[in-house]
């Protein structure tokens, strides 16, 4: 272990580290604003590069479509005017889709709305429908859809693995490619967004405030379904867009995403589930600590990953308050 | 009626011409089995896990390695695999039941996914993804179980056995302290229950049920790899049994069979209809998961077993436990409180506090809101812990012990809210007060040895709701009860239990008054009889009707005691209720 | 579609034709095993199209069972029981080395013949009491590395590293390639494992990097094996890169772009089919077969995966022609088992990746002469490179 290997290991846990921390985030946020731990996260990320070489050769991809199921499904669970907005938004996109066919640039931004959409649909119809659950419920359910999203990336994509062409070419030095500059630096202005989200925009303070305590959200005129789905729509953007970043630097595949998401899960629960600093410190750990034990016993590094995550529950458990359930 | 499961034996018998159906009923009948253990550990215990394709995977590795790599027989194997499930179980369990809500299936999820990659991983032990072969097959009385028909009926069998094993449990004291457990703990922790022990138990029991799968796995497709003891495996169980309704045995077998023909189902009709190859059922699981969720997250079997005639189990009919009935000299003090504090950060919320209650006797401890009332009753209880101060009871110290030893040297207590088991049965919730009385533990409930002291606990139990006047309701449900029967259910639950000093917070919330002056009524004969009674509460009405003696709370500090009359004209008393002007 | 029909009600009737000779076949058409899976599928349902416009084998009806085993083998288990109790004659498949593995002892207990479409030596050798009943139509690791280490040895390399999958195939492959390579005197320096569904092999990577080998050899298959490549060529390696035949698909070009120009790998001949000189045996049949398949599937779709089911029915066809001769299928067991006979009879058998004679100790029965070629990745396309002739 030399000085240069040092640093490629270190790079290389950085560079999956930020990853991890922006998918973490997006699992912290929506587990305080809806109690959903958004299981599916992965798959969505994943979504976005498919979506993006399908668009890029012509087709439509399927996801499309399963937007549009979707958003149909959510105009039928609305009355009146709550229908307006999914039947706006599939025309929309499925307009952006026929244009982007023709114009490359705007498959981009396409695919991002297209994964923001899926996501804020799914919120609608699966989780706002389930009441009072309880976050056990919630879980199941995060699970089944993780199953069928997964099933569907298979149909949509089949087996193999695709590689979009990187936003940048070329390294920095050796092992730091330009696009992996990118993500760090995105990830570095999504954290950063985040913050100043919370922090000074009304609206993200009440996104606070409705994760704290529904019923006072709600009395104060918060609705918590519009919190959700913010909730979920930042969540889904961040990942659509970690997944546009990195995919070129993996390749992507329809069951890439879960394993990005369990890290990802993994970096939030030494978080807490609560706290977006610890998520993010617990994020690099995990990056780092792969990364290490990927080069000393590569056998074996996923398994000591979720052998990480025992400790850190146990711990989490003692310290959080009593949730009845 | 419950030997009416053995009917399923016969399938074998019906679908013999089809080898292929013989082996999806010999996947059911695996299947099935472990959403049994779900109902153990969730119906029953409430405590999801996303890992019992890994306790499977130990039962079956077990045999594996025993009966391929060392030759020896596959019963020494199927012990093998128990005990190895079992050690699982306990180390996991033993640091996951300790952990809250949802914490503890997500330590599953971890557990799952770490056992297998290191199955995959461990080429030299377990044959990494590659799996072994040449399982033998297994043997019985000399008849080699080698084919569909032969496993089917043997597997049957022991689904059979477990059913009504199961069936044992539900009905059973250890039964309802799963169910009370799963709702409430600390209620059920003042019932004597052992809320960490029982889980781990019920892990246990769990572990065991999935590794005894894995072992019938194992030697019926006599192949073992890592895939279907995955994560995606431990998820298919659980729709299994939530989807069919994870609480109930017909529900979790009714889980089963749908989602093992479904499965098969989706695999061959799913690419006809869509012209292509893929792996489709998963999609539909999940959709299905989703659906069942929303519509029906209660399982399907609810839905179905609305329409069906209702049983109903008979009366009992045994003889009662023996239960000590209040003895000693009336007047004698049964609960002495001296000096109790409790501060929580900077506020006193009980400053030295000290009362006697005497036998026979009823005493109120009243106050303004905020007086620290439900503080002294939770120190008495055991539920907090005080930082000064005694509590003694029949003359053994119980300062800070907690609330299920204090139950057990005979004080019981009700909740503000009543904490009774809306699934349980009027008659099975006073039972839960029996819970300490009884002793039967896993093995012999499993195997049905526990029938007599099960009678006699229920008898004990009918008796209880005699003397509170709800016999007539015993084998409805709780959760159709108005407020003012549940109150008397818990106190029945208290009686069953032979504690003999009650302690009941605020009983008269929420009453109509009709049901105040029956509980009053009651109140006033059980003192009679011998039995002790704390009462905080509110309306003044009934306590200075009902009690002996006052005691007068406020900021903490008693401020009055004696008889209602004598603290009624008490001017502190009146300042505090009132204002100054009042005194 | 109406195919699937078709074998649908076939199977449910089946008790009552016994005319339609019925052959099993379990490939992997989804999972990481999917683009070996899917031409040799492929080339089975093109086979039933040909059978059913020809009128079958020696006047019977012959019917494809086609099952997917998701690259998993205890699906690939549960589908060969199925196949068994369903009375085929036979069993082609399946697609992976540990589903085949999986496979032998139901096959050889069922006693029903089984020709697969996997690489690795260990699943018919050595020919004991269950690989009786086994034959297989890839060339194996052995045979495939042994191409490798004459190409190494006639490039003067001294050093290599190695990365495969942690599973059966990476596996076979580091100890075969292990042991032919100590014996002509290179020397393995480092030997690394990663999984098929890993997105990271950084740490691995850098191991062998930092031993300086002058050659690196993936002992992967399918997309799976750009990663390790990819990743090599990101941290600076300069060296020689091997693959095995397990990428000879247009998929890993697809997906490897750039970063695996000029790599070297072992092919059966019909990868350059065209490449071929005159005169080399296999070549006559292989444009045959690739003439066919692009004829339904498209230009350029053909793939070496799906010759090797070509192969597996070029030797079955005429076995069960000479078995017809010898017995009844409604005896089905006697059946079967004159069946595995005649296709150990099968001598000078020209197919597609190479000649195959089998024997009671050979049931791979092909050549290293006829059967290898070393195949360089130029322009995105497959060139060959040197013959073993």
């Amino acid at each position: 272990m030399d000085a240069t290997i040092l640093g490629f290991l270190l790079l290389d846990g950085l560079q999956n580290g930020v990853v991890y921390g922006l998918l973490a985030l997006s699992l912290v946020l929506v587990f305080a604003v809806t109690r959903v731990i958004l299981v599916p996260i992965g798959e969505l990320l994943m979504f976005a590069p498919l979506s993006l070489v399908w668009l890029l050769e012509g087709k439509l991809p399927g996801t499309l479509w399963l937007a549009l199921a979707l958003g149909l499904a959510w105009a039928l669970l609305s009355r009146g005017r709550g229908a307006l907005l999914p039947l706006l938004g599939t025309a929309g996109l499925g307009l952006l889709f026929l244009l982007a066919r023709g114009v490359p640039p705007l498959a981009y931004p396409a695919v991002v709305l297209l994964v923001v959409y899926l996501g804020v649909a799914t919120y609608r119809v699966f989780f706002q429908p389930m009441r009072e659950a309880t976050v056990l419920a919630f879980l199941i359910m995060a699970v089944g859809l993780h199953v069928a999203y997964m099933g569907l990336g298979l149909v949509f994509f089949g087996p193999e693995q695709f590689r979009p062409e990187p936003l940048l070419r070329g390294e920095v030095v050796v092992g730091l490619s330009w696009q992996g500059v990118l993500v760090l630096l995105f990830a570095l202005l999504a954290v950063l967004g985040l913050y100043l989200f919370f922090r000074l925009s009304l609206f993200g303070k009440a996104l606070l405030a409705a994760a704290e305590n529904r019923l006072g959200a709600r009395l104060s005129g918060i609705p918590p379904e519009e919190a959700g789905m913010v909730a979920f729509g930042i969540a889904s953007l961040l990942a659509g867009l970690s997944g546009l970043l990195l995919a070129p630097l993996i390749n992507a595949a329809y069951f890439m995403g879960f394993m990005l998401g369990l890290k990802g899960f993994v970096a939030a629960i030494l978080g807490g589930l609560s706290s977006y600093p610890m998520a993010l410190l617990g994020a690099l750990l995990v990056g780092f600590f792969e990364s290490f034990t990927s080069f000393y016993a590569s056998a074996y590094k996923e398994a000591l990953v979720f052998l990480l995550l025992v400790p850190a529950l146990f711990y989490q458990s003692l310290r959080a308050r009593a949730v009845e359930e | 009626m419950r030997y009416l499961w053995f009917l399923l034996l016969l399938l074998p018998l019906l679908l013999s011409p089809f080898p292929y159906y013989l082996t999806l009923l010999n996947f059911f009948a695996l299947s099935a089995m472990v959403a049994l253990s779900l109902l153990v550990l969730t119906g029953l215990a409430g405590m999801t896990s996303f890992a019992q394709a890994a306790f499977m995977g130990m039962g079956a590795y077990a045999t594996a390695l025993l009966t391929v790599k060392a030759g020896f027989s596959p019963w020494l194997g199927l012990l093998a695999g128990l005990g190895l499930s079992l050690l699982l179980a306990l180390v996991l369990g033993g640091l996951t039941v300790r952990l809250k809500g949802h914490f503890l299936p997500l330590s599953t999820i971890a557990w799952q996914v770490a056992l297998y990659i290191l199955a995959g991983n461990l080429v030299g032990l377990t044959g990494g993804h590659t799996g072994m072969t040449d399982l033998p097959p297994l043997v019985l009385l000399g008849l080699p179980l080698d084919t569909g028909f032969r496993y089917a009926l043997f597997s049957l069998l022991l689904l059979a056995f477990l059913i009504l094993a199961l069936d044992n449990l539900r009905h059973s004291r250890l039964g309802r302290a799963l169910l009370a457990l799963r709702g409430d703990a600390l209620a059920a922790a003042s019932f004597g229950v052992d809320p960490a022990r029982l889980r781990l138990q019920a892990f246990l029991l769990s572990g065991a049920i999935a590794g005894l799968a894995g072992f019938l796995y194992a030697h019926f497709l006599r192949f073992v790899n890592p895939t279907p003891f995955s994560l995606e495996a431990s998820i298919k169980y659980l729709v299994m049994a939530v989807a069919g309704g994870v609480g109930s045995i017909p529900g979790v077998l009714l889980g089963a069979a749908f989602f093992t023909g479904l499965e098969d189902w989706l695999k061959d009709l799913l690419p006809l209809l869509l012209g292509r190859q893929g792996n489709y059922e998963t999609i539909g699981y999940g959709l299905i998961l989703a659906l069942i969720l929303i519509l029906a997250p209660r399982g399907l079997w609810p839905l179905l077993e609305r329409r069906l005639p209702r049983r109903e189990r008979g009366l009992p009919r045994a003889e009662p436990l023996p239960l000590q009935a209040p003895a000693g000299p009336r007047g004698e003090v049964v609960l002495a409180v001296e000096g109790l504090r409790k501060a929580f950060g900077g506020l006193l919320a009980v400053a030295g506090v000290s009362f006697a209650l005497r036998r026979g006797e009823i005493l109120a401890l009243i106050g303004p809101n905020g007086a620290g009332k439900t503080t002294t009753f939770n120190l008495i209880t055991g539920a907090i812990s005080p930082d000064g101060g005694r509590v003694v009871l029949l003359g053994r110290e119980i300062t800070g012990l907690p609330p299920h030893r204090v139950h057990a040297l005979g004080l019981g207590r009700t909740f503000q809210h009543p904490h009774l088991f809306p699934e349980l049965s009027v008659l099975e919730n006073a039972a839960l007060g029996t819970h300490l009385g009884t002793r039967a533990g896993f093995f012999q409930v499993l195997l049905g040895l526990h029938r007599k002291e099960e009678a006699r606990a229920l008898a004990t139990a009918y008796r209880a709701l005699k003397r509170v006047g709800l016999e007539g309701l015993a084998l409805e449900r709780a959760e159709r009860l108005s407020v003012g029967q549940q109150r008397l259910l818990e106190i029945a639950r208290l009686l069953a239990s032979g504690a003999t000093v009650l302690l009941l917070d605020e009983p008269a919330a929420g009453l109509r008054a009709g049901e105040k002056r029956e509980l009053a009524h009651l109140l006033r004969s059980l003192a009679r009889e011998g039995y002790t009674v704390l009462i905080v509460d509110h309306d003044m009405d009934l306590i200075m009707g009902l009690a002996d003696r006052v005691v007068v709370m406020n900021y903490g500090e008693k401020i009055a005691e004696g008889t209602p009359k004598e603290v009624q004209k008490d001017p502190l008393v009146r300042a505090a209720y009132l204002g100054e002007e009042a005194a | 579609m109406r195919r699937w029909l078709a074998v649908a009600l076939v199977l449910a009737l089946s008790a009552s034709a016994q005319e339609v000779l019925k052959v099993g076949v379990v490939v992997s058409a989804t999972g990481p095993a999917a683009s070996l899976g899917i031409p040799e599928r492929n080339t089975f349902l093109m086979l039933q199209e040909m059978l059913d416009r020809t009128g079958g084998v020696a006047g019977r009806k012959v019917q494809f069972v086609i099952l997917d085993d998701a690259s998993d083998t205890t699906q690939a288990v549960r589908n060969t029981r199925r196949l068994v109790e369903e009375g085929v004659v036979a069993i082609v498949g399946t697609t992976t080395t540990p589903a085949s593995l999986g496979m032998i002892p139901v096959v050889a207990e069922a006693k029903v013949p089984m020709i697969s479409l996997a690489a690795s030596k260990d699943i018919i050798h050595p020919v004991d009491a269950q690989r009786f009943w086994v034959f297989k139509t890839p060339q194996t690791e052995e045979l495939m590395a042994r191409a490798i280490v004459a190409d190494m040895v006639a490039r003067g390399v001294k050093t290599v590293g190695y990365i495969g999958f942690n599973d059966a195939y990476g596996e076979g492959w580091a100890r075969f390639f292990e042991a032919e390579a100590r014996a002509k005197g290179i020397q393995v320096v480092v030997s690394e494992r990663y999984a098929r569904t890993d997105t990271s092999v950084t740490g691995q990577v850098l191991r062998i990097i930092a031993r300086r080998p002058e050659a690196v050899l993936i002992g992967a298959s399918g997309t799976p094996a750009v990663l390790p490549q990819r990743t090599l060529k990101e941290r600076g390696y300069t060296g020689l890169i091997y693959q095995t035949h397990g990428v000879a698909n247009p998929d890993f070009l697809r997906v490897g772009g750039q970063d695996v120009e000029g790599t070297l790998l072992p092919a059966g001949p019909i990868l350059v089919a065209e490449q071929l000189p005159t005169g080399y045996p296999t070549k006559r049949v292989a444009l045959d077969y690739i003439q066919r398949y692009e004829a339904k599937y498209g230009i350029g779709s053909y793939s070496t995966f799906g010759a090797h089911a070509w192969d597996a029915w070029l030797i079955l066809r005429p076995a069960l022609e000479r078995a017809l001769r010898r017995a009844d299928p409604k005896d089905l067991a006697a059946f079967r088992a004159v069946l595995r006979d005649e296709i150990e009879a099968t001598r000078n058998l020209a197919a597609t990746h190479g000649i195959f004679t089998f024997s009671k100790e050979d049931h791979l029965g092909l050549r290293f002469e006829d059967t290898a070629v070393m195949v360089r990745v130029e322009g995105g396309r497959w060139k060959l490179e040197r013959t073993f002739r």
